[in-house]
């Protein structure tokens, strides 16, 4: 159960503390796709990059608390975090490629579960090509779509309580997007597993989100479920956003 | 064929791979009329982005001819008049170069010295492009503000063909709305005919007449938009648009992986 709780997040700009976020509170919940909404900008990366640490505390400054089991994440130190970064909340950032090393093949990511039968099956679920071919790719040799895939196999394979995916629609054609989905709502299937879906895409957001909250101006809404979200407008900030979506259909 | 502004005649375009050839592009054929709006759509890799740089002129196809009927005539090799606004609009903006500077020059290039703030005010103005902008350099905007900046860049050299390599994407739907109207007008105002690249197939409903649909390599279908969308003939063109839905099976996504 992941508990968030954030007073601020400050960024310090030509010596002066420059307020990102503000009074962000939320649980997510689980066995559920949780997505925050937002628009260009309004700071969803940075959001879901302060849950484990990961921005540049010389620049950064957090106050509040994000319990993982009743433990303070932001009270942790670094090997600690490692570990919780590692097994307990994975990312699959935006631009998939950029993060794979471009001199090091595919496979080598892979090293680390070493025989796990579970590689094929989500190698085979994800509609991969097969382990001896795919392993052998370097990340200049595959798109952007077959770099997703393989960062949310690397992710599931660590079998993470929270997923936490940021933009995973942008530069991926639909049918990818497709399957993404169905591996997501496979995967808040099991017991205690939560999914954090940040994005600008409210077609993703209609699909997948059961929980839904809107980030602006600097701070987020209560979650609401999909339905209560579209239609009864709750939300005063994102009409204009949920009016510009539709005239898009 | 005097109504036609480009005509696409049976062209291939293949890479060296480390064994033989890859075929990218296969036996493409199709004709673009005057002030219409082409749409191209297709799964990533499927060839799009390609498609684009060979009508450009930036790569030459390996089999087949383009041939492009600018106002001046059929001219196979001097296609001056088409213009191409890429994916990642980094590219054709210096990052250090003042935006209004960048267009003062496009202007020049096309029309001489004569009046040149004043046909740049106008275009800007006809791009909403604010004013507190026109001074800066291109990394000082958003990739929004960028992708505005390169289009008055691209327009200020009178294209008659301007070619959008998926404009929309990594967009909020307040600015794809925003561009989506911007391009209907551009298209209206400066008299122009747009090819436009993209995998969401309801934003090109909203822009192009006709849609061609690229899979593997191949072109699947063509024909004018709502033909595409009420009545879709090829297999892949149905899924495409199921797919939009996000609501395809398993079975359904392994038919075309």
């Amino acid at each position: 159960m992941l508990s968030v709780s954030f007073k601020s997040i400050k960024i310090k700009y030509k010596n002066q503390d420059r307020v990102l976020l503000h009074d962000i509170i939320f649980q997510l919940t689980e066995n559920k796709i949780n997505v925050i909404l937002g628009k260009n900008g309004t700071g969803k990366s940075t959001l879901i990059k302060a849950l484990t640490c990961l921005l540049d505390e010389r620049f950064y400054s957090i106050t509040g608390s994000v319990l993982l089991d009743k433990e303070d994440l932001l009270l942790m130190s670094l090997p600690e975090l490692l570990h919780i970064r590692r097994t307990k909340i994975r990312y699959v950032f935006q631009d998939a490629i950029n993060s794979f090393d471009p001199l090091k093949k595919t496979g080598f990511y892979f090293r680390e579960f070493g025989n796990d039968q579970n590689i094929n099956s989500l190698i085979n679920d994800f509609l991969l090509p097969e382990k001896e071919k795919l392993f052998r790719l370097y990340p200049y040799e595959i798109s952007g779509g077959m770099a997703q895939r393989l960062l949310l196999i690397l992710a599931l394979l660590a079998n993470p309580d929270v997923l936490i995916l940021d933009e995973p629609t942008s530069g991926i054609d639909t049918p990818v997007t497709n399957l993404i989905l169905l591996r997501l709502r496979e995967f808040v299937k099991n017991s205690k597993k939560s999914v954090l879906l940040v994005t600008q895409d409210l077609e993703i957001a209609k699909n997948a989100g059961e929980r839904i909250s809107f980030l602006s101006g600097g701070t987020l809404s209560p979650f609401y479920d999909a339905k209560e979200f579209f239609e009864t407008q709750r939300i005063s900030e994102a009409v204009d956003f949920i009016s510009a979506y539709n005239q898009l259909l | 064929m005097s109504n036609k502004i480009l005509k696409v005649d049976n062209i291939s375009y293949s890479v060296k791979g480390e064994a033989g050839r890859i075929s990218i592009l296969k036996n493409i054929s199709f004709d673009v009329e005057k002030h219409k709006g082409l749409g191209i759509s297709g799964e990533s890799g499927s060839g799009k982005t390609t498609l684009g740089r060979l009508i450009a002129g930036i790569l030459k196809p390996s089999e087949g001819r383009i041939i492009f009927n600018s106002s001046g005539g059929f001219n196979t090799k001097k296609a001056k008049r088409i213009q191409i606004l890429f994916q990642n609009n980094g590219e054709i903006l210096n990052p250090f170069r003042k935006i209004s500077d960048i267009v003062d020059e496009a202007i020049s290039i096309n029309s001489g010295k004569k009046d040149i703030k004043e046909k740049r005010i106008a275009l800007f103005n006809s791009l909403n492009f604010s004013k507190e902008l026109w001074n800066r350099k291109g990394f000082e905007l958003s990739g929004g503000e960028q992708q505005r900046a390169a289009l008055a860049r691209l327009l200020a050299v009178k294209p008659e063909l301007l070619i959008l390599d998926e404009p929309f994407s990594a967009q909020d739907p307040e600015s794809q709305l925003n561009f989506l109207n911007l391009f209907n007008k551009i298209k209206a105002e400066f008299n122009i005919t747009l090819i436009c690249i993209a995998h969401n197939l309801r934003i090109l409903r909203k822009l192009c007449d006709e849609i061609i649909i690229i899979y593997k390599g191949e072109l699947v279908e063509q024909g004018k938009t709502e033909e595409i969308f009420n009545a879709p003939r090829h297999p892949y063109t149905k899924f495409l648009l199921n797919a939009e839905d996000y609501n395809l099976t398993y079975e359904e996504l392994k038919t075309s992986f």
